[in-house]
């Protein structure tokens, strides 16, 4: 009780975020789970019905063509979300030119900070068949005939890909950059005292030194990729959402549109578990633990 | 001998550093165009804005297109919404998370530890998972379709809490407990000693928050579906995006829509100087730590 006292403000300062954790992280957390069993109306009784909203899931074609389409747009992102900021960096450190670097990397970094709507706006823009700006480079330049970029059930999945690369490579990019800059110096100067070329310092000295780097980046990547949903929101037509609806917006459709809320809190609850495969999957994979 | 093949390579490295500066340059341009583009759309004359040949310059320059989404469409009242909701939000979520970052560096607290690992927990538990309870939880609350819920979205977050705290971590202790010495009280010594020593932190959370608020998506689609709450972002996207796609509603010409994008850009932009200088040392922090 005396030492209670004697840290009474400090307790006090922690008390709003106390509550506010409770009721916005946990609550929700075991409330999500009671919802999944039950048969959730918003108004009236909610018996508890089982295992039955999860059954419900499993037997719907719509959440699993859903998987699928998270799978692959989610992979796809992984990879090249991955492999093109690696590039850039590698590259951006070549550039023995301060002020070339320091404006390259400025200008790379500004669509990171604009939101889904914005980028989602401007694309969609520029990739339509009339007047968009990528189509009349092609009609101009190799004569293409305009190409419905975001009605073409090809073309979509494509399209989520290469907007999140292209949105967020600039601040991966950065991330490794950090990672190239805290490799010993020596290790370079080593190199090329052995008569080392710029590639050979490239693949035998930055390449395996920026190896934990690369896996963090590559772990924190994949918690995100489950949960990409503005973006889908956005790009998402009636033509093109076979392709592109992911489980994010399967359970927002589920829950929020039709109000088949315990369907929905099973389905959120099978995302969970897939994150929590593919995260031990790619443990696995980077021998995460190791580092 | 040795000199030819010194020559060599020296040859091949100016071939590829012109490449590579090449390649980089090409990258940069990616970037730069299409803003480029939507800026001489916004600036075009409703009509020549439909036709397919502004690239990089404005065709009739007119600024209609700002004129007719600030009057006409009332983008003004979304505008509002969304600077009360970034205001008030910024500013709680930088001094909660400052409190629970003072808390959490002193070292000698009893029950620091489980505090810690409550904050912690709260990092591990995935949005996905609660989108639906918190539907739930803000409509017993009566908080649908009011501007609250989105204050409340992301109020606090263990991401900030950790910052800030590494941020204090760096003021001298011995100060706080010479002070404490004298007499001041906790709320005394977190206003005018550490507030004003992590000036750095507290910047960096600020911007990071204004950031993420301005452009604050998932909240309001969730939670808001009267059109007079809705923010930037969400007048926007019916603006820009469902306008392409439903029929029969307002025909809104091109340099309509883009003047709306560049108005959602424009606080970005005002403050992207600030933004590079703490977001830097803010994301090497942030990654380091996690």
């Amino acid at each position: 009780m005396k030492v209670f006292r004697k840290y009474a403000a400090l307790y006090l300062m922690m008390l709003p975020i106390v509550i506010y954790f409770l009721v916005y992280s946990y609550y929700p957390l075991f409330k999500g789970l009671q919802i999944s069993f039950q048969d959730y109306r918003l108004m009236g009784n909610r018996p508890y019905i089982g295992l039955d909203n999860y059954i419900k899931v499993v037997h719907d074609p719509i959440f699993w063509q859903s998987f699928v389409n998270t799978l692959v747009i989610s992979v796809g992102i992984l990879l090249f979300g991955f492999i093109a900021p690696l590039i850039i960096a590698l590259s951006l450190n070549e550039v023995l030119n301060v002020w070339f670097k320091k404006a390259a990397q400025m200008i790379l970094y500004i669509p990171h900070l604009l939101s889904w709507v914005v980028i989602g706006g401007m694309w969609i823009f520029l990739l339509s068949p009339d007047i968009g700006l990528v189509n009349q480079l092609l009609s101009r330049t190799i004569q293409l005939q305009p190409v419905h970029f975001l009605a073409d059930s090809f073309w979509a999945r494509w399209v989520m890909i290469g907007v999140a690369t292209w949105k967020d490579m600039g601040y991966t990019c950065i991330l490794f950059l950090a990672g190239i800059v805290s490799i010993n110096p020596s290790l370079y100067e080593a190199a090329r005292m052995d008569g080392a070329s710029r590639w050979q310092q490239v693949r035998n000295v930055t390449l395996p030194q920026l190896a934990n780097t690369m896996k963090v980046i590559f772990l924190l990547n994949t918690l995100g990729i489950l949960r990409i949903f503005d973006q889908v929101f956005i790009f998402r037509n009636p033509s093109t959402a076979s392709k592109v609806d992911v489980l994010m917006m399967y359970t927002y459709q589920k829950g929020i549109m039709d109000l088949q809320i315990g369907t929905a809190a099973a389905a959120s609850f099978f995302v969970v578990l897939f994150t929590l495969i593919l995260t031990l999957i790619v443990r696995k994979l980077t021998r995460f633990d190791e580092v | 001998m040795n000199r030819i093949r010194y020559d060599r390579q020296g040859a091949l490295n100016k071939l590829f550093d012109t490449l590579n500066l090449l390649f980089l340059l090409f990258l940069m341009l990616t970037m730069i165009i299409p803003f480029l583009n939507v800026i001489a759309l916004a600036f075009s004359s409703g009509v020549s804005s439909m036709q397919p040949d502004i690239i990089l310059f404005p065709k009739q320059f007119s600024a209609e297109g700002f004129a007719i989404v600030w009057n006409s469409l009332d983008i003004w009242k979304p505008f509002l919404n969304s600077v009360i909701v970034t205001g008030i939000g910024t500013v709680l979520h930088v001094l909660l998370s400052s409190f629970a970052g003072y808390v959490l560096m002193h070292p000698f607290l009893p029950g620091k530890k489980l505090m810690v690992t409550f904050i912690l927990i709260t990092m591990m538990i995935p949005q996905e998972a609660i989108m639906i309870p918190l539907y739930v939880v803000n409509k017993d609350l009566h908080l649908l379709n009011t501007l609250t819920v989105l204050v409340l979205s992301g109020l606090v977050s263990g991401f900030s809490i950790l910052l800030m705290r590494n941020f204090f971590l760096g003021v001298p202790y011995e100060m706080a407990e010479s002070a404490k010495m004298d007499g001041a009280g906790e709320l005394r010594i977190f206003s005018t000693m550490y507030m004003r020593l992590a000036t750095p932190g507290l910047a960096t959370v600020t911007l990071f928050e204004f950031v993420g608020r301005w452009n604050m998506f998932t909240a309001p689609v969730l939670f808001i579906n009267d059109s007079t709450k809705y923010t930037l972002q969400v007048a926007l996207k019916s603006m820009i995006i469902d306008a392409n796609s439903t029929s029969g509603t307002y025909l809104l010409t091109t340099n309509v829509k883009m003047a709306g994008i560049i108005i959602a850009i424009i606080p970005l932009i005002a403050i992207y100087p600030f933004v590079q200088k703490f977001f830097m040392k803010g994301i090497m922090l942030g990654a380091s730590k996690e």
